[in-house]
């Protein structure tokens, strides 16, 4: 049919199919892609325009403190940083919460909600790797909002001339604590909002898992220290990411605390939990993937 | 009229199963498949729950067999799974389309899903939208689209990637006659014109017949038929014939007999099997009604429906 051969340019008609014979990349390319347009979307870029309001709007929160203290550097000058780099977020869950409950839906609810989850599923990708990337959008996504204000912190405590070497030190130790809280608040908002198809649900629930379940081990925590009982308190930190967070926050950077984890056993079981935790998850979210796939 | 085939032996066979077997439970969603499917169009029939999307799951390797195997493309699709899926595009019978997305934008994007580089990606997305008909809307979201368009914008993203067989599952589900011809006509062109093998799935054989080259037809997850549709339709090809008169439908079905015709009432008619082709079987209907004097009201050829198809298979086992 376009034996004739290629007609030229400018002419209007139809002009008929042509295969494609490009280069057809690999697995890890197309979960990189997927990896990239899942960050856009989790801040509403390559989305409708409502969307990008909340995490835009959540970020800007996030991120005021740190432009408040670069403000004061430059009218004021600093002798420290007024908030440690790690201790920020702490400070800033409630945001931190409100955006990985809110955010994860985007990457894990909607392919299942509208169904398009079986075209990715029709093509190359397993649905193993197509879970991970997913979770890995999630987390750079809750890192891109961990580790913005630990930049700016950063920038200003070197333009104040503090000294490079301990806020280095200091800053590193944050990056630390918030790839491993990153990645146990991206694995359980992630099997929260994979395991249900209506966002509502996903929301509520990580909000809950993590916010009221924080308080909780926060006040079992402060009834334990009042009466004497640390060992209490100590274990009950074990059982939310914020609270492990903090522990280790507290023992590694600040010192004191409530109930901080005491001795390098308790120090170490906060880290293989968070990290056991998120391993827990992330498999979670692969299994369920695979049973989706099944179907 | 068979052009793109070799002359000789069996065809290229683009789909080949083996005693292909899926139970869901006590459910026997496919039983004892062993069919070869071709390049061209081939049409896929069968009532609801005859196994056709179970057929196309098991070929896009998503869903285990419970026995038996199956290649495409000459991979195997347990084991070679993900070959499979690099080749072969798939339109979903359910919907799949996010609404808060282009149709532009999700299509770049199952392009880059399959393999494709960004650049390519955007190209080869905008011409196979030109090819299915979206034009400006194709830059709105996908939720404001009407079924035609949604129908459109699936296949858009199953031919993204070029693939080399296309597996349709109930294209025109939903569609109004005229976006139905439209869809046809596409599918049509995919098998004919852009050299992709396509496996299309519909309960209406008569929707298929126009545009496949091959049916296969199933039934309760049975192979009932596969054929070239020519033969098809020349094997269950009866012919309806209508008389008026005293005891004339029993009368004329008598004569026809006698004369060695296999002949059945179906209400108010006659239906002649016309498997063995009797050139002359008109003239014969002709006479034979002027004999026993008995008003000849109309003489036609079968309509070649599903249910005549089942018709066929109850009489013969
Ligand atoms: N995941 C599943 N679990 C249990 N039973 C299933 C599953 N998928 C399909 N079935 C059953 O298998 C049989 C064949 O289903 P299938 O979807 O393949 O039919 P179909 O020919 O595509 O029908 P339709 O025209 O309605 O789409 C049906 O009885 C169906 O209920
Ligand atoms: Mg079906």
């Amino acid at each position: 049919m376009t034996a004739s051969g290629t007609p030229s340019r400018g002419v209007i008609h139809d002009l008929g199919y042509r295969p494609y014979q490009g280069p057809r990349l690999g697995e890890g390319a197309i979960a990189r892609a997927l990896v990239v347009t899942g960050l856009r979307n989790a801040f509403g870029l390559g989305r409708s325009g409502k969307s990008k309001v909340l995490p835009f709007v959540l970020l800007a929160f996030n991120l005021l403190p740190a432009v408040v203290v670069a403000g004061i550097l430059v009218f004021v000058g600093l002798e420290e940083l007024p908030i440690g780099y790690a201790r920020y977020a702490s400070t800033t869950q409630v945001l931190l919460g409100i955006f990985v409950a809110a955010q994860a839906p985007v990457l894990f609810s909607r392919d299942l909600r509208h169904g398009s989850i079986t075209l990715y599923l029709a093509r190359p990708l397993r649905a193993g790797t197509y879970a991970l990337a997913r979770a890995g959008s999630l987390l750079l996504a809750t890192l891109v909002f961990l580790l913005s204000p630990v930049l700016i912190l950063y920038v200003v405590a070197l333009l104040g001339e503090l000294d490079v070497v301990e806020q280095t030190k200091d800053a590193a130790l944050a990056v630390v604590l918030a790839l491993l809280l990153a990645l146990s608040l991206t694995g359980v908002a992630g099997l929260i909002a994979a395991c249900s198809t209506r966002r509502g649900f996903a929301v509520v629930g990580t909000i809950a898992v993590l916010l009221v379940g924080n308080g909780l081990v926060s006040a079992v925590q402060s009834v334990a220290s009042f009466e004497g009982a640390d060992g209490v308190g100590e274990v009950a930190g074990l059982f939310t990411p914020y609270s492990l967070y903090r522990g280790l926050l507290d023992a590694w950077v600040e010192g004191g605390g409530v109930t901080p984890p005491s001795g390098v056993g308790m120090e170490v079981a906060y880290v293989l939990v968070l990290v056991g935790l998120s391993a827990a998850c992330l498999a979670g979210l692969v299994v369920r993937y695979r049973r989706v796939a099944g179907r | 009229m068979t052009a793109a085939a070799p002359a000789a032996g069996p065809t290229t066979a683009v789909v080949r199963t083996e005693g292909l077997t899926k139970h869901y439970g006590a459910v026997r969603a496919l039983e004892q498949l062993s069919v070869e499917i071709g390049t061209g169009v081939t049409g896929l029939v069968g009532a609801n729950g005859a196994g056709k999307s179970t057929l196309i799951k098991l070929l896009l390797g998503l869903v285990a067999p419970t026995a038996g195997r199956a290649e495409v493309l000459g991979h195997d699709v347990v084991t070679a799974g993900r070959e499979v899926r690099a080749a072969v595009g798939y339109l979903p019978e359910h919907d799949c389309l996010p609404p808060d997305v282009s149709a532009s934008d999700f299509v770049v994007h199952l392009a880059m899903m399959s393999g494709l580089p960004r650049v390519s990606a955007r190209e080869r997305a905008a011409e196979v939208l030109r090819h299915v008909g979206l034009a400006e809307e194709r830059y709105r979201p996908m939720g404001t689209y009407s079924t035609g368009m949604k129908q459109k914008a699936k296949l858009a993203q199953a031919l993204v990637h070029d693939p080399r067989l296309v597996l349709l599952d109930e294209p025109t589900n939903g569609l109004d006659p005229a976006a139905r011809d439209e869809m046809l006509g596409l599918v049509e062109r995919i098998g004919r014109d852009f050299g992709i093998a396509v496996l299309v799935t519909s309960h209406l054989l008569g929707e298929l017949e126009r545009v496949s080259d091959h049916v296969v037809v199933l039934d309760g997850g049975r192979l009932l038929r596969a054929s070239r549709t020519d033969d098809f339709l020349d094997a269950t090809g009866a012919l309806l014939v209508e008389v008026l008169g005293e005891d004339a439908q029993r009368r004329m079905g008598e004569a026809l007999a006698s004369h060695g015709l296999v002949v059945r009432p179906r209400r108010q008619l006659l239906a002649i099997d016309a498997a063995h082709g009797r050139p002359d079987l008109h003239d014969l209907v002709r006479d034979v009604a002027c004999d026993l004097g008995v008003g000849l009201v109309r003489v036609q050829a079968d309509h070649h429906r599903i249910e005549d198809v089942f018709g066929t298979r109850g009489a013969a086992s």
